[in-house]
Parts: structure tokens; sequence; C-alpha cells
């Protein structure tokens, strides 16, 4: 029994200089006791605290807690409850499935810029905004390539996380241009004023010219 | 004119809904009230010199320092900044009602508008009356936030279908320094904290160096033609109205939808309807964008995509009260 401690006590201080099939040998019997990794794990905790090694903060048997939080972990990263609630729940895919929030979020904030840019450069959805929608074929609007992409199938879900990312743009768009519209009635008094100064503004700018 | 506004406001919200006991009056700043304190929080908003120093928290995002000031000028002009201090740099201005942006990688351009839609509710700290028809004001007490007394209020909505918001306003000015968006579960969805507020007697010399000439022009939205939908949303929160409608193509992928913005003064939800004859399958979907709500669902003949700062099950309710009217 005892022997058997020897064995390891002298393997982990490397003092088991005698051959390398002896140190397997008892590695070997280190695999198959659980009380020999006990002594193996005590063992190197002794030696490091000989060493001066031993880290700030000791997790023993961290191992056995990351396979504990891992077994306890709940596989959907968004708020479980709230969720479960709602009347739709059979139906719907929780949202970590299709794509981290991260990704989402990093790839608006790429839409958001080029967003602007179209909107900057051209009056692209004006058309839209002016037709007169026809009840029951509103359809007729929708891109000449629709026939296409429906043919390919689209369980991947990259096409809809495309899709659900240019909402996203297009929500923090009408957000940001939203102000406009809201103010448009009780703007007129402010207006005015504004208009003053910047009739008085352009002056300034202009008599140096 | 900004009295003229605080004045105007609540007349019109009266005018909508009886309100029994609680008109603001813009005066009332001594009394202890909750309204009395979000009427001064408005009038110090708009009418002081101030430079606040903020924090903007989000779920799942790297927290965002910001550098807001604000001014008014002899001629009673109001003048505005807000800077996201860390990154490229991003500017907004306001000098009156026009708002420049300045952004990295997008040439500067202007609109037209009385607030900065920012990362906080502009429309909140202008016009808090308009959130009296869908909200309850509760004086909670005071605390000391930023290192100052602060009156802490808590609004809640009065029919629970929305998340409620606690503020922290300076004892002194009535200005903002702390505000939580809380959920439903009492867990914090987002944060405004802010970490330093100077009122100063003068505007700050920034606003001095501005050239109104010389920001950038601003941008003309053709006003949409009202469009004749066949579509009707019939079950609004309390207090939310459309304030915006239009049939749109998105920018993203090309589609056309009909949009549909609902709004209550302190958040605005995006409504998307598209017919799924013309619309590719999709799954349905829900789940949380930061601290905004995204749900998406099939919905008769309809694929509808809602997004905004409400629980996901208002944000159902909503879809599936979506009928057809023609």
């Amino acid at each position: 029994m005892s022997q058997k401690f020897e064995n390891l006590s002298a393997l982990v201080d490397g003092e088991d200089s005698t051959s390398t099939s002896s140190s397997s040998h008892v590695l070997d019997a280190v695999k198959n006791d659980a009380e020999l990794q006990l002594k193996w794990k005590s063992y190197h905790l002794i030696r490091d605290g000989l060493r001066q090694e031993l880290p700030a903060n000791i997790n023993f048997d961290i191992a056995d807690r990351v396979a504990q939080a891992l077994e306890s972990e709940p596989a959907i990263l968004a708020p479980k409850k709230t969720w479960r609630d709602l009347p739709l729940v059979g139906t719907v895919i929780p949202f970590a499935k299709q794509g981290g929030q991260m990704a989402i979020a990093a790839s608006v904030a790429v839409a958001m810029i080029i967003g602007v840019q179209q909107f900057n450069q051209t009056d692209a959805n004006q058309p839209f905004n002016a037709a007169p929608p026809i009840p029951g074929i509103q359809g007729g609007l929708s891109p000449v390539s629709f026939d296409q992409t429906r043919a390919i199938p689209n369980s991947d879900g990259v096409e809809q996380r495309r899709r659900i990312n240019a909402y996203l743009t297009d929500h923090k768009q009408q957000l940001r241009f939203k102000t406009m519209q809201l103010n448009n009635d009780e703007s007129t008094i402010l207006d005015l004023n504004i208009k003053n100064e910047e009739a008085q503004s352009d002056i300034v700018e202009n008599t140096p010219q | 004119m900004t009295l003229l506004i605080t004045i105007f406001l609540p007349m019109q919200v009266i005018a909508q809904e009886e309100e029994p006991t609680n008109e603001t009056s813009s005066n009332s700043h001594q009394s202890d009230s909750a309204q009395a304190w979000l009427a001064k929080m408005s009038d110090a908003v708009k009418s002081l010199n101030y430079t606040i120093s903020f924090i903007l928290l989000k779920p799942g995002a790297d927290s965002q320092p910001y550098l807001w000031r604000h001014g008014v000028n002899e001629a009673g002009l109001e003048m505005e900044q807000l800077n996201q201090l860390n990154g490229p740099g991003r500017e907004v201005v306001r000098i009156g009602n026009k708002v420049s942006y300045f952004e990295p990688n997008v040439p500067p351009y202007s609109l037209q508008s009385s607030i900065i839609n920012g990362p906080f509710p502009s429309e909140f700290f202008q016009r808090p009356e308009k959130l009296m028809l869908g909200y309850e004001f509760i004086m909670v007490g005071r605390s000391r936030i930023a290192g100052r007394a602060a009156q802490q209020i808590r609004i809640i909505s009065k029919d629970k279908s929305r998340f409620g918001l606690n503020v922290w306003l300076d004892q002194e000015t009535g200005l903002l320094l702390k505000m939580n968006l809380i959920g439903q579960e009492a867990q914090l969805l987002e944060q405004i904290q802010v970490t330093g507020l100077q009122v100063t007697k003068e505007p700050d010399p920034f606003f001095a160096k501005i050239e109104p000439g010389m920001l950038p022009e601003v941008v003309n939205f053709n006003p949409s033609a009202a469009i004749n939908s066949p579509w009707t949303i019939k079950y609004l929160p309390k207090g939310m109205t459309i304030v915006k409608r239009d049939l749109r193509r998105l920018s993203g992928s090309g589609e056309v939808v009909e949009y549909i913005m609902l709004s209550d003064g302190l958040v605005d939800i995006s409504v998307y309807i598209q017919d799924r004859s013309n619309s590719k399958p999709q799954d349905n979907l829900v789940g949380t964008v930061q601290s905004d709500t995204l749900l998406t669902i099939e919905h008769g003949e309809l694929n509808i995509t809602i997004i905004g700062k409400i629980p996901a099950a208002t944000a159902n309710a909503i879809a599936k009260s979506i009928q057809r009217i023609i």
C-alpha cells in the first residue's frame, strides 16, 4: 500500500529515475485507482506549494465544476421563461439557434452605414412611398429575381437572418428619421425663428466674397 | 418659444383623455408630485446650459460613453451636441431644429427636427406629458446618484404591456442623473448613468465655434402619400398611437413592406407587414437584440415583424391583432 504511494510520490517529484517502464507502470496504476488519483492531486498541490508556484486562487475540482456547469447550463441562451409564456411557443425557434446576438448586432452596424449611404445618394424608396397599393396584388413590386430565390431551400436560415438584419437596420433608420415627422405639427413657431437665424447666417457667409 | 410648447402640449393631452387631477403646469416646480418633477426636468433640459457625461449600457454590448452639451444663446436659440466618445467618433449637433449628423464613412447630413433622437428617449425628456396616457408616475424617494442628491421616479405602464422605467433626477436642477429600463421580471434592460453634470451660466464655448451656415444641407423627404392599407391593427397598448405609416423598400433585402411606427412618447415600435404570397417562407422567431425585442410570425396570409423595446407578449398581441378590413 505505502509502496505504491512511495512510487507515485517519487514520480511526481521527478525522482523516479529507474526507467521509463516503471514510471508508465505507476501511471497505469494511477489510472485504475481512485485512491491514487486523489493522492496524485494532493501530491501535485503539495509540490506546487513547496515550490511556491500556487496561483492566487486555488480552484479545487475545477474540472468537475466545469462539467457540472455544462450539465446544468440551459441549451438556449435567450431568456427562457418569457418566451415559454407565449402562446406561440411551439412554433417558435429560439434566436440563439439562428446565430448569436453579437453576429446580428455587428452586421447591423455595417448595414446601418450602407443604409444611410443609400439613403443619401438616391431616392430609391421614393416610388414605393408614392405608389398606391393595389389590394390583393401588392406583390407586384417584388424584385425580379424573386422566383429563383424561392426555389432554393431555405432551411439553413441564412436567408431569414439576412431579412432580420434588414428589418433591424430599417428600424434603427426609422428611429433616427422619425423626429422630423413628429415635429412637423409643432415646429412652425420654431421654424420662423430658425429661418430668421439662417437668413442672417447666410448673409454673414456671403459677405467675404 | 419653449414655454409655448410646454403649455400647449399638456392641453392636447387633456383634450384626448380626461385627466382628473393631474394637470401639469410648467410653473408648479415647488410641488413635490412626480408630474411636477418631470415638468421641471423637461423645462431644465430645454432651457439650461449644461454639459453632461453619461454612459449607456445595453445587454450584450460594450458600454458607450457620451458627452451631451446643451446651450441657449442670447437670441433664445437652442443648441445641442451629442458626441460618442469611444471609437471613431460620431457627433450630432442640433441648432434650433436642424440636426446634423457627422459620422465616419458617411457624408454629413442634416435633418429637420427639434430633437436629437439619440441613445436616450429625447421625446420623453422634452415632453413627458405625452406619457400620462399610458403610464403612471410614482414618486419613490431620494437617493444619491453621481455624487448629487437625486429624486427617484418610477414610471410604469398602466396596462402592464410595456417595460417600466426608473429615473433619477437631480434635486437641484431637475436634469437626468440615471435611467433604468426595467423588464417585467425586474431585470435591468438598459441603463443610462450620468457620470458628470455641470450647469453653467453661459453656453459652452463649443457652440460659439459652430457656424450655422456651414452645417450640411437638410435632407428632404417627400412626404409619402397616405396609403390605403387593407390591414388594421386592432390592439394597441394604452397610450400608443400610429405615428407613421407607409410602403417602403428595405434597403437591406430590397423587399417591399408596409411599415407602421407606433409610439407612446417613450418607446417607438416598428411593425412590418408583408403579404406571405409574395415573400419567402420564414420561421417564427422571437428574441432580443440588445434591448430591443424582435418578433416575426406568420399570421393568416401575412408575415409580421415587430421590433422595439416592448415585452415579447405585447409584440405578439399586436401582431395577432392585425386584421384585414378591405
